[in-house]
């Protein structure tokens, strides 16, 4: 149901609230790729007695930001404001969500913008790296796309179909998450409304099975190759949610992880090389990036080969986790110091049904995770390897090549 | 508390935005050094700026700023390569650095009980970098790999032509990652040099903010290498540039959108009065939908993908930038509707628009100020360049800007005074 929490910090000059709903791209209907994002986009343009420009005036009048974004899994309203101004600006987030107009000229508007923004994008070869990779990790389905969407398919979607999404928006598994020492009249106001909002259900999209392992290859006339490996693995809630945290840590969160200190430290092999894995409901994806003069893209192909096959062949040097242990303990500390960030959290968290203290209590089962337990989990997890490449065509021959000769042979015997 | 023996004179500052006032210091050797204790932060953060940005290489030297930056972190006496990061990482820290035009700034974001071990390692490996042969060589590989990331940005490309046709032979023209011939040629040597003229007590500034005891520290820092730093051989020479009004168009491979961009020059960054005019003028012109740019180009006219305008401070004189993104056939278009916004605009602001525009800079200000490393972040650069004031002090500044005086900076926004670049797809 919903919930209205209140992070308070009594005093505070600012007030940062999020409202969240489960409706990000991962709904897109088939053929719609881009409905969600816009849909977030829209809402930003009218609601209640306020067409797009009064909207405007309201919000950019009082110096609050407000923005409204699709994520893969949610529908986000995040607003900075003066406390002073929370009266007007909280009421006028709920009213987003409860009257959006999506007047067509808006409508179209907010629709080509995007299309220009996905029109830009191509200009850069990490998106388009990364675009690739979702589509080789998730095909055409929910995750598949970048939450702007595909151009053919946001292209074709019109008002009326944006009017019936929103139908959907007062949802009653929406979140409000507030950081900061709003009145409790203001609170109470709130709670009353956002308690009545009960849409109907939502059509869910069936994400496509886990993919056998696949070498994407784009061809992009750049001096470098990015190359992504990406890895289907599991959602927030699930048990090995943890251990891979550990794992994506290890491999790419500060100068001292695995990756950064291989491919760039001891081999000069690239200037930007990191990990992702967003947390998503279910299976996140587990990326490992860099970027690389196309020259030397077999010895950055090996050098990643190498990383991904010594995790499932050996359980990590004890000094290796408890490093990985205390950057995660660290990261928990150090990105929760701005209301924002404690909002954010608390309302991700929420949203996918996880208690409030589930970081507090994630870290509190870390010291239990030994060795054995994270290679089990690489060798569960680590399996099939997607690898995206872009970059020039020479290039591109040279990663076929590699990728035949070495990933295709599969892991070794005896796993 | 006692405070070392200063050479020159310090504002008495006041609390200000829920912050106790900055305590202002300095070293024996006369590092200036501010400190923010917070008791109830939970992190601790530490900064050391220095005023050795790429606008303090010589001719053949472009790059070393950074390339030193990146060298700083491949250890130090005692100290092997990756050590540092090692350590702090060990303890949940997070370690950064960035080079700019005209300072280098080194940045640590700690839980508290890490500053003791911070405070003696960060110094010794900002001042005595080991500079050994094969990490240099190495990093220099990395450094590369940086530049080709970049350059295979179209977007990079086109703001990097812009600064070149703005600034001249200026070093704000130059790439700050360097230029690759250079990039090839430097040594270690070479790069000591560089350390050793432009990394002195006189050029820079050390801010902590956070939860820490400011007594322990300063006698920690007094301790290390910092203090024992000496002046620079000459005061470094604050110039000025001229400003190369003009147009120009570029074709650039893989470029998809066209882009619109313009330069203007503004006042230096110590000038922080007639700089808040300009930033007020940047507001109304291009942020938020009810801006007089975005407003007509975006919202009406429906002829960029977007359009901002920023106001980038600089020590030699500072630029305001417009970036405008387009489809290449509406660009004649574009640069017709910016011209003319411009040339209306020159008629008056109107009241509500500058209160508009600030409460947005306003509140853009104590927004920025709500972490512990953004609040650090400020106090050394105001440190850095002798210009530590209030917290609060923008927003002063901001109410003593009316109607009247933002009019008579108008005639800096006219389109015919700035540097034009229209960058097509090749």
């Amino acid at each position: 149901m919903n919930q209205l929490v209140c992070l308070a910090q009594p005093g505070a000059a600012i007030l940062a609230a999020r409202l969240v709903v489960p409706l990000g791209s991962h709904l897109d209907p088939p053929r719609r790729a881009g409905q969600q994002q816009l849909l977030a986009g829209v809402l930003t343009r009218g609601c209640g007695d306020l067409d797009a420009e009064a909207f405007a005036d309201v919000v950019e009048g009082l110096g609050a930001n407000l923005r409204c974004e699709a994520g893969d899994d949610l529908l986000v309203v995040a607003l900075k404001c003066a406390l002073a101004d929370a009266n007007t600006l909280l009421p006028l987030m709920l009213q987003m969500l409860e009257q959006p107009h999506c007047a067509a000229p808006q409508v179209e508007l907010e629709r080509d913008l995007n299309l220009q923004a996905l029109q830009r994008l191509q200009e850069d070869p990490f998106h388009l790296c990364h675009e690739q990779l979702r589509h080789q990790l998730f095909g055409s389905g929910p995750y598949g796309h970048d939450p702007l969407g595909l151009a053919p398919q946001l292209a074709s979607i019109g008002p009326k179909q944006l009017q019936q999404a929103a139908l959907q928006l007062p949802q009653a598994r929406a979140q409000l998450v507030l950081a900061g020492d709003p009145e409790a009249s203001l609170l109470e106001r709130c709670q009353e409304r956002f308690s009545q909002w009960s849409a109907g259900p939502v059509a869910e999209q069936s994400v496509a099975p886990s993919p056998a392992g696949s070498l994407g290859l784009l061809a992009c006339d750049t001096e470098q190759a990015v190359l992504m490996l990406g890895f289907r693995t599991v959602g927030l809630a699930h048990g090995d949610a943890l251990p891979l945290r550990l794992l994506q840590v290890h491999l790419g969160v500060g100068m001292s992880s695995r990756l950064f200190q291989v491919l760039r430290e001891e081999l000069g092999l690239a200037y930007d090389v990191g990990t992702d894995l967003p947390a998503r409901r279910r299976d996140s994806p587990f990326v490992w990036h860099l970027s690389t003069s196309a020259e030397r893209l077999p010895e950055a192909m090996d050098a990643l080969y190498g990383e991904w096959q010594a995790l499932r062949q050996a359980p990590l040097a004890e000094a290796a986790l408890a490093l990985a242990k205390a950057k995660l303990r660290g990261q928990e500390a150090l990105g929760r110091e701005t209301g924002s960030q404690r909002a954010d959290r608390l309302a991700l968290l929420l949203s996918h049904g996880l208690p409030a203290d589930h970081n507090e209590r994630a870290l509190e089962r870390l010291g239990s995770i030994g060795p054995e337990q994270v290679q089990a989990v690489a060798q569960r997890w680590l399996l099939e390897p997607s690898l995206s490449v872009c970059g020039p065509a020479e290039a591109l021959v040279q990663a076929q090549r590699h990728w035949d000769q070495c990933w295709l042979q599969g892991p070794p015997p005896g796993q | 508390m006692m405070v070392a023996m200063s050479e020159r004179p310090l504002a008495v500052l006041r609390p200000a935005l829920g912050f106790p006032a900055p305590i202002q210091t300095s070293l024996s050797n006369g590092c200036p050094v501010t400190l923010l204790p917070l008791a109830t932060a939970s992190v601790v953060c530490m900064e050391f700026w220095c005023q050795a940005g790429s606008l303090q290489e010589l001719p053949g030297e472009s790059g070393l700023a950074h390339f030193l930056e990146h060298m700083v972190f491949k250890g130090s006496e005692g100290l092997g390569p990756g050590a540092f990061d090692l350590q702090i990482e060990s303890l949940g820290g997070y370690s950064n650095a960035a080079t700019g035009f005209d300072e280098v700034h080194y940045h640590l974001l700690l839980p508290p009980e890490g500053l003791g071990l911070a405070c003696e390692l960060l110094p010794r490996l900002v001042l005595q970098p080991s500079l050994e042969n094969a990490a240099f060589q190495l990093e220099r590989q990395v450094v590369l790999e940086e530049l080709a990331q970049s350059e295979d940005q179209p977007e990079e490309l086109a703001f990097q032509h812009l600064l070149s046709q703005a600034c001249g032979s200026h070093g704000y023209g130059r790439p700050i990652l360097g230029l690759k011939p250079d990039l090839l040629a430097h040594t270690p040597n070479s790069m000591g040099a560089f350390q050793q003229r432009n990394y002195r007590s006189d050029r820079c500034a050390v801010a902590v903010g956070g939860n820490f005891d400011p007594e322990l520290l300063l006698a920690q820092l007094e301790a290390g290498p910092i203090a024992r730093l000496g002046r620079a051989a000459q005061a470094s020479p604050r110039g000025s540039f001229n400003f190369q009004a003009g147009r120009q168009q570029l074709a650039l491979p893989r470029l998809e959108s066209a882009r619109l961009l313009m330069a203007w020059p503004c006042p230096a960054a110590r000038e922080l009065d007639a700089l808040m005019g300009h930033e007020l003028w940047a507001t109304v012109l291009a942020e938020g939908r009810r801006s007089r740019l975005v407003e007509e180009l975006r919202e009406k006219l429906q002829l960029v993908e977007s359009i901002d305008l920023d106001i980038h401070p600089l020590e030699e004189g500072s630029l305001a930038i417009l970036e405008a993104t387009t489809e290449p056939e509406n660009l004649p278009r574009v640069v017709e509707a910016v011209q003319q916004v411009l040339q209306g605009v020159q008629e008056g602001i109107r009241p509500q628009e500058l209160e508009r525009a600030k409460r947005l800079l306003g509140h853009g200000h104590s927004f920025g100020l709500e972490a512990t490393s953004q609040v650090t972040h400020q106090l050394a650069q105001a440190t850095l360049q002798g210009r530590l004031l209030d917290l609060d002090a923008p927003l002063q500044r901001l109410e003593s800007w009316d109607l009247e005086r933002l009019q008579a900076l108008a005639p800096a926004w006219d389109p015919a005074q700035a540097s034009v670049l229209e960058v097509l797809p090749a």
